[in-house]
C-alpha cells in the first residue's frame, strides 16, 4: 500500500472522528432542543459510516455483496472481490430504525414546546423539572 | 486510486457541513446544511461498495428527515437563542 | 467570519494528524475479509442446507442468518411509531383551506408521486435479487405522500383515501404479515422463522428465495405506511388541535 492511499485512508478515519467530536459537542453545548436533534443524527449517520467503512476491503477491483453468476466460480470470483455483507445488513435496520426514533423524538420536543413554550433548555429547565 | 479520493472528498464535505450545521443559528439554514452533508455521506456510501444502504439512505436522510425537521421547526421557532 | 476559524483548525489538524498516521503506519486499511462474512458470501446462495436462496448476501443476512435481530427491530419500530401516535391523540378541528402551490410544482408532483410509487415497488420487490429491500423501498414509498402533503393539502390525501387510520390499518396488515411468516413454519414441523424447506424457493420458476420476499413485501408496507401516518400528524397546524374534554 502507498503512502498517498494510507494517507487518504488516515485522513478518511480522522474526518470522520472530527465530526463525530463536533456532533458530540453539538449535543452538549448548544441550548436548543432542535439544535441538538440534528447533531443527534449527523452522531448516528457518521457512526453508520464508520461501520461500513470498516466492513471495506481497499483492494482494486471491488465489487458489492451480491453474487453475479450462480454457480461455484461465480462464488469464487465474489470471495476475491466482494465486501463484508455483514456490517451494512447491521447499519440498515439501523437507519431505518433510528429514523423511527428520532420522529418519536421530535414528538416529544413539539411536546415539550405545548407544555413550556419553549424548546431551550435553560427555558426549561426554570421549571425544575415540574 | 481514484475512489479513494473521491471517498476523502465526500467526507471532508461532510465535516464541513456538519460544522456549518451546527454552529448555524437559523434553525432552517441548519437542516439545509445537514441535507448537503446527508448527499455527501451518501456518495461515501456509494463508494463504500453498500448500494443497500444508498437507496434506504437517501430516501431517509434528504427526504424524510429534512421535512419532518422543517415541520418541527415550524412548530417550534426558526431562530436559535 | 468568526466561524471559520475554528473550522481552518479542525482542517488543519486533520491533515498533520493524517500524515502523521500514514508516515507511522497507524492506521491500517482491511484488505482480507472476515471468516464471518466469508461464510455468508459463500453459503447465500449455493450452500446445501445451509443456503438462504438468495444471491444477496444482505437482505439473506436481514431475514434469514439473523432474521431475529431484524423482527426485533421492526418491534422498535413498531413501538416508536406508536409513542409518537399517542402523543397527538388529541381532537383535529378541520382546516379551513389551505394555501397551494403553484401549477408547475403541482403538475410535477403528480409526475414525480406516482413515479416514487412505481420505483419503491420496483426496489421492495427485487430485494432479494439486486440491492433493495422492504426497508428501503419503504422508505422510499413514503416520500411520495410526503410530496403530495407538501405540494397540495392534506384534505387531499385523506379524500383520495389515504386517511390516518387507513394508514394505521396498512402498517398494521404489515406488522401482522410478519409475525405471520415468522410464526408459520413452527406449525409446518420447523424453527421459529426458518426459511427454506419450509418455504418454496421458486414459485412458477422464478426464484423467491421462501420468505426472503414475503418478508420484503410486509416490511415495505409497514414502514411506509408507519412514516406515512407520521406526517400526516405532524403536518397539521398547532392551532388546528383541540383538547379533548374531560
Amino acid at each position: 500500500m502507498s503512502l498517498f492511499e494510507l494517507f487518504l485512508w488516515s485522513f478518511v478515519v480522522l474526518a470522520l472522528v472530527a465530526t463525530v467530536l463536533i456532533s458530540l459537542y453539538g449535543i452538549a453545548k448548544r441550548p436548543n432542543l432542535v439544535k441538538k436533534l440534528i447533531a443527534l443524527t449527523i452522531l448516528g449517520d457518521t457512526a453508520n459510516l464508520f461501520v461500513i467503512l470498516f466492513g471495506y476491503r481497499l483492494i482494486y477491483p471491488v465489487a458489492p455483496p451480491v453474487l453475479a453468476q450462480w454457480s461455484e466460480s461465480g462464488v469464487k470470483e465474489l470471495l476475491r472481490k466482494a465486501v463484508d455483507p455483514l456490517p451494512q445488513a447491521l447499519v440498515i435496520t439501523a437507519i431505518v430504525i433510528g429514523m423511527a426514533v428520532n420522529i418519536f423524538i421530535a414528538f416529544l420536543i413539539i411536546q415539550a414546546h405545548r407544555l413550556y413554550r419553549s424548546v431551550d433548555t435553560r427555558e426549561i429547565a426554570k421549571y425544575g423539572g415540574e | 486510486m481514484i475512489h479513494l479520493v473521491i471517498l476523502a472528498i465526500s467526507v471532508l464535505i461532510g465535516l464541513v457541513f456538519s460544522y456549518l450545521a451546527i454552529t448555524e443559528r437559523d434553525l432552517l439554514k441548519a437542516v439545509g446544511f445537514s441535507a448537503i452533508q446527508a448527499v455527501a455521506y451518501a456518495i461515501a456510501f456509494y463508494l463504500l461498495m453498500a448500494p443497500d444502504i444508498v437507496l434506504a439512505y437517501v430516501a431517509i436522510s434528504v427526504g424524510i428527515y429534512s421535512a419532518l425537521l422543517i415541520f418541527l421547526i415550524r412548530k417550534t421557532g426558526r431562530y436559535e437563542v | 467570519m468568526k466561524r471559520t476559524l475554528p473550522l481552518l483548525l479542525i482542517l488543519a489538524l486533520v491533515v498533520v494528524f493524517a500524515y502523521l498516521f500514514a508516515t507511522k503506519g497507524v492506521i491500517s486499511a482491511p484488505t482480507e475479509l472476515r471468516p464471518l462474512g466469508k461464510f455468508y458470501l459463500e453459503k447465500c446462495m449455493i450452500g446445501g442446507d445451509f443456503a438462504a436462496g438468495s444471491p444477496e448476501a444482505v437482505t439473506s443476512i436481514l431475514w434469514d442468518y439473523r432474521g431475529l435481530d431484524t423482527l426485533f427491530e421492526t418491534s422498535v419500530f413498531f413501538l416508536a411509531i406508536i409513542g409518537s401516535l399517542m402523543l397527538f391523540s388529541f381532537k383535529v378541528k378541520e382546516v379551513v383551506r389551505e394555501q397551494e402551490l403553484t401549477l408547475v410544482v403541482r403538475s410535477v408532483t403528480k409526475i414525480a408521486a406516482v413515479m416514487i410509487l412505481a420505483v419503491s415497488a420496483s426496489i421492495a420487490l427485487h430485494g432479494h435479487l439486486t440491492p433493495g429491500g422492504g426497508f428501503q423501498g419503504g422508505s422510499a414509498l413514503a416520500v411520495a405522500p410526503l410530496l403530495v402533503l407538501v405540494a397540495f393539502s392534506r384534505k387531499i390525501l385523506e379524500t383520495s383515501g389515504l386517511s390516518l387510520k387507513r394508514a394505521i390499518v396498512i402498517r398494521s396488515l404489515g406488522l401482522m404479515g410478519i409475525l405471520l411468516t415468522a410464526l408459520l413454519p413452527l406449525t409446518l414441523g420447523g424453527y421459529i422463522m426458518q426459511n427454506l424447506p419450509i418455504f418454496p424457493k421458486y414459485i412458477a420458476d422464478q426464484l423467491t428465495s421462501g420468505s426472503l420476499i414475503f418478508y420484503n413485501v410486509f416490511e415495505y408496507l409497514a414502514v411506509g405506511a408507519g412514516f406515512t401516518a407520521v406526517f400526516l400528524l405532524i403536518s397539521i397546524p398547532e392551532k388546528n388541535f383541540v383538547e379533548e374534554e374531560k
